[in-house]
């Protein structure tokens, strides 16, 4: 369950106080698919920071099963992100200087996975999502946009996270493959129980998930469904 | 795959940039061991130079220089406080005399000559027959003087060599100077005059002496003279316990102002006291420049490789601050981003270090001779014919002078390269600190790193 109450985020800008979260108040119950929409600037980046605590908010709080991580020391927030929370980006971010499964095996060994399993479990992460054996050894510059955020996929659910936050998963790929990822999440989501929550700007892809949060000017406007 | 072995890898990410790395940091690593080495070398060489130059003092009585002059001789308690004090390593005491017509049956080999005859007027006027010393010039002196001649009693018969070093005997054996045998070294010169040779014998002080063996200094004064058993002299000429001069060797030429003082405050107004505290200092001192040039140098060198270390981490890090973004994004520590970049810079320090050790080791002989011929000076001193009037202090000077001064330049340029295993480690050790003064910027950079960075760049 991930309940978010009250949440603000203030920066001082030299035009004066500018709320990029204003008064954010929903949940999303665990095995839900979420996504949220928005135009740019309209605080979804930064509401998905304060979710996966790579920001602290100015107040408000944000429960996940049971624990407020905004007031987490940054000790705690780290292993709350390693081991709670699972990232997928829209350029997909992957180490460049690794392999995939090199990557996937990062996140196992942030996750705490003894060193002896890790090998075995990033190449069963990585079957899972549909990258063949030989891919698996390619480094990212060597594998297409669609298998990267398949490896980037993998590597997020590589810790079993309660939690996976999308920033725009769809958003640098085309639609057919775009339609295959969303697929994979939501097949996740479901297999795995798992809540995602997905920021996206393709009203097609909002339209087929659970629950469409839409983000005005830092304030949550609609929840539909 | 871990914290180390990323760290290697991404190191080895770019081979052009890292080989540049590696080549600026092998260059200065290299510089950093030959200034190590040179640096050692001459301090060696230093530690040489102090034990073995200029750790002469010459001790004389008060007033009295070679016959001139006028006083008490030292005493043998006064020899005995010398031997006593502190970083006096060995002494040689010596009592000069000289021969009269009426004292032996030798000639002297020297000639009266102008020079001569003045010293001689006043001893003309006293009725003597004779004077030590001589010298080409005209004929104005008086036919029937003759120069006297000198005797040496020394427990060291090398003493009176002029180079330094050991008393060269072209004929014959040495003599035991701590002995009282009536024995004697005779000079070149005098030796010729009076057709001696070794086991030839000859009358001095009322009693017969045997030629041990004939010296040849290259000093026509010296060369005109005769050594002997110091007790030997002292016994034969009623001056028992006496000396005219200690020459006393100092463990250090570093200690030679420090024991000159506690002579001085030992032996009081009974001495006159002369060192080589100058010419030790200045024996040393291209030296010390060289020393302190060379630590500059590792300084320099060191600070180099962090600089270069340091601007190639930040670039690094500029360069891959999203990829820390995402690594701490998904649950990496500061700790865990922090130890692989220091890695990689361990890693192109090590690499730069390895070639740079080896590129110090080529260049270190070459750089430690520039180094020295680039600085040293030579010192040459003459000496010729005439002497001087022969007396301990004037004798034991001149060798000094001869044998450490000039001995420098010999010293300096002799000077090698030698790799020592301490040496070889303190290099390993400047390599470890530059990485980790290098990083330690870099590392504060990446803990400043806020993982939101990573979606603000999307």
């Amino acid at each position: 369950m991930l309940e978010v109450k009250n949440l603000t985020k203030s920066f001082q800008a030299a035009g004066g106080v500018v709320h990029a979260l204003n008064d954010v108040s929903f949940s999303v119950k665990t095995g839900e698919f979420a996504s949220i929409i928005g135009k740019s600037g309209s605080g979804k980046s930064t509401l998905l920071s304060m979710l996966g605590a790579l920001d602290v908010p100015t107040s408000g709080s944000i429960i996940v099963d049971d624990t407020d991580i905004a007031k987490l020391s940054a000790h705690k927030q780290t292993g709350y992100r390693s081991k709670k929370i699972g990232f997928v980006f829209q350029h997909y971010n992957l180490i460049p200087n690794l392999t995939a499964k090199e990557n996937v095996m990062l996140a196992l060994e942030f996750g705490g996975l003894p060193a002896n399993q890790r090998k075995a479990r990033a190449e069963e992460l990585l079957s899972e999502v549909g990258i063949e054996p030989d891919q698996q050894l390619r480094k990212p510059n060597k594998l297409s946009g669609g298998q990267q955020q398949r490896v980037s996929i993998a590597r997020a659910i590589a810790n079993r996270p309660s939690i996976i936050l999308a920033d725009e998963p769809t958003g640098n790929l085309d639609s057919e493959t775009g339609k295959k990822i969303f697929d994979l999440l939501h097949n996740l989501s479901r297999s795995e129980n798992t809540t995602i929550l997905a920021v996206t700007h393709d009203l097609d892809i909002a339209g087929k998930t659970d629950r469409t949060f839409s983000l005005i000017d830092g304030k949550i406007t609609t929840k539909s469904k | 795959m871990n914290v180390v072995s990323r760290g290697v890898k991404n190191a080895l990410r770019s081979p052009l940039r890292s080989g540049g790395i590696v080549l600026m940091l092998a260059i200065s690593i290299g510089l950093i061991l030959s200034m190590l080495v040179a640096r050692g070398s001459v301090e060696t060489k230093i530690a040489s130079l102090q034990s073995t130059t200029g750790t002469t003092v010459t001790i004389t009585p008060a007033g009295v220089s070679g016959f001139q002059g006028g006083g008490n001789p030292l005493t043998a308690a006064n020899v005995t406080t010398i031997q006593k004090t502190a970083h006096i390593t060995a002494t040689t005491a010596t009592l000069s005399d000289q021969l009269g017509s009426t004292d032996t049956n030798l000639t002297s080999s020297l000639t009266l000559g102008s020079f001569g005859a003045r010293q001689a007027r006043f001893d003309t006027n006293s009725g003597s027959s004779s004077f030590a010393g001589g010298g080409s010039g005209s004929t104005a002196a008086a036919p029937t003087l003759t120069p006297h001649i000198t005797v040496t009693g020394t427990t060291n018969p090398n003493s009176v060599a002029t180079n330094g070093g050991t008393l060269k005997i072209t004929s014959g054996t040495t003599i035991n100077g701590s002995g009282s045998s009536y024995v004697a070294l005779i000079g070149s010169s005098l030796a010729t005059k009076n057709s001696l040779t070794a086991g030839s014998t000859f009358t001095a002080y009322g009693q017969t002496f045997t030629v041990s063996g004939i010296y040849s200094t290259g000093n026509t004064f010296q060369d005109s003279g005769i050594i002997m058993p110091l007790a030997t002299v002292q016994n034969l000429s009623s001056q028992v316990g006496d000396v005219t001069s200690v020459t006393a060797t100092v463990d250090s030429s570093s200690n030679v102002s420090t024991t000159v003082t506690n002579l001085k405050t030992e032996l009081g107004t009974a001495a006159d006291i002369t060192s080589e505290a100058t010419e030790a200092a200045a024996s040393v001192s291209s030296l010390t420049s060289i020393s302190n040039l060379a630590l500059a140098g590792v300084i320099g060198a060191s600070i180099a490789g962090a600089i270069i270390v340091l601007l190639a981490m930040v670039m690094i890090v500029r360069e891959r601050r999203r990829e820390i973004g995402v690594i701490k994004a998904i649950g990496g520590t500061n700790g865990k981003v922090i130890g692989q970049f220091m890695t990689e810079a361990l890693t192109l320090t090590v690499i730069g270090g390895i070639v740079g050790l080896v590129l110090g080791v080529l260049v270190s002989g070459p750089v430690t001779t520039s180094l020295v011929s680039s600085n040293s000076t030579t010192t040459t001193s003459t000496t010729g014919p005439g002497g001087g009037f022969g007396g301990g202090a004037g004798r034991g000077f001149a060798r000094a002078f001869n044998g450490g001064v000039g001995q420098v330049g010999t010293n300096i340029k002799q000077v090698t390269a030698s790799l020592t295993p301490q040496i070889f480690l303190s290099a390993v050790g400047i390599v470890l600190l530059i990485a980790i003064i290098g990083s330690a910027i870099p590392a504060w950079l990446i803990a400043r790193v806020r993982p939101a960075e990573v979606l603000r760049t999307e």
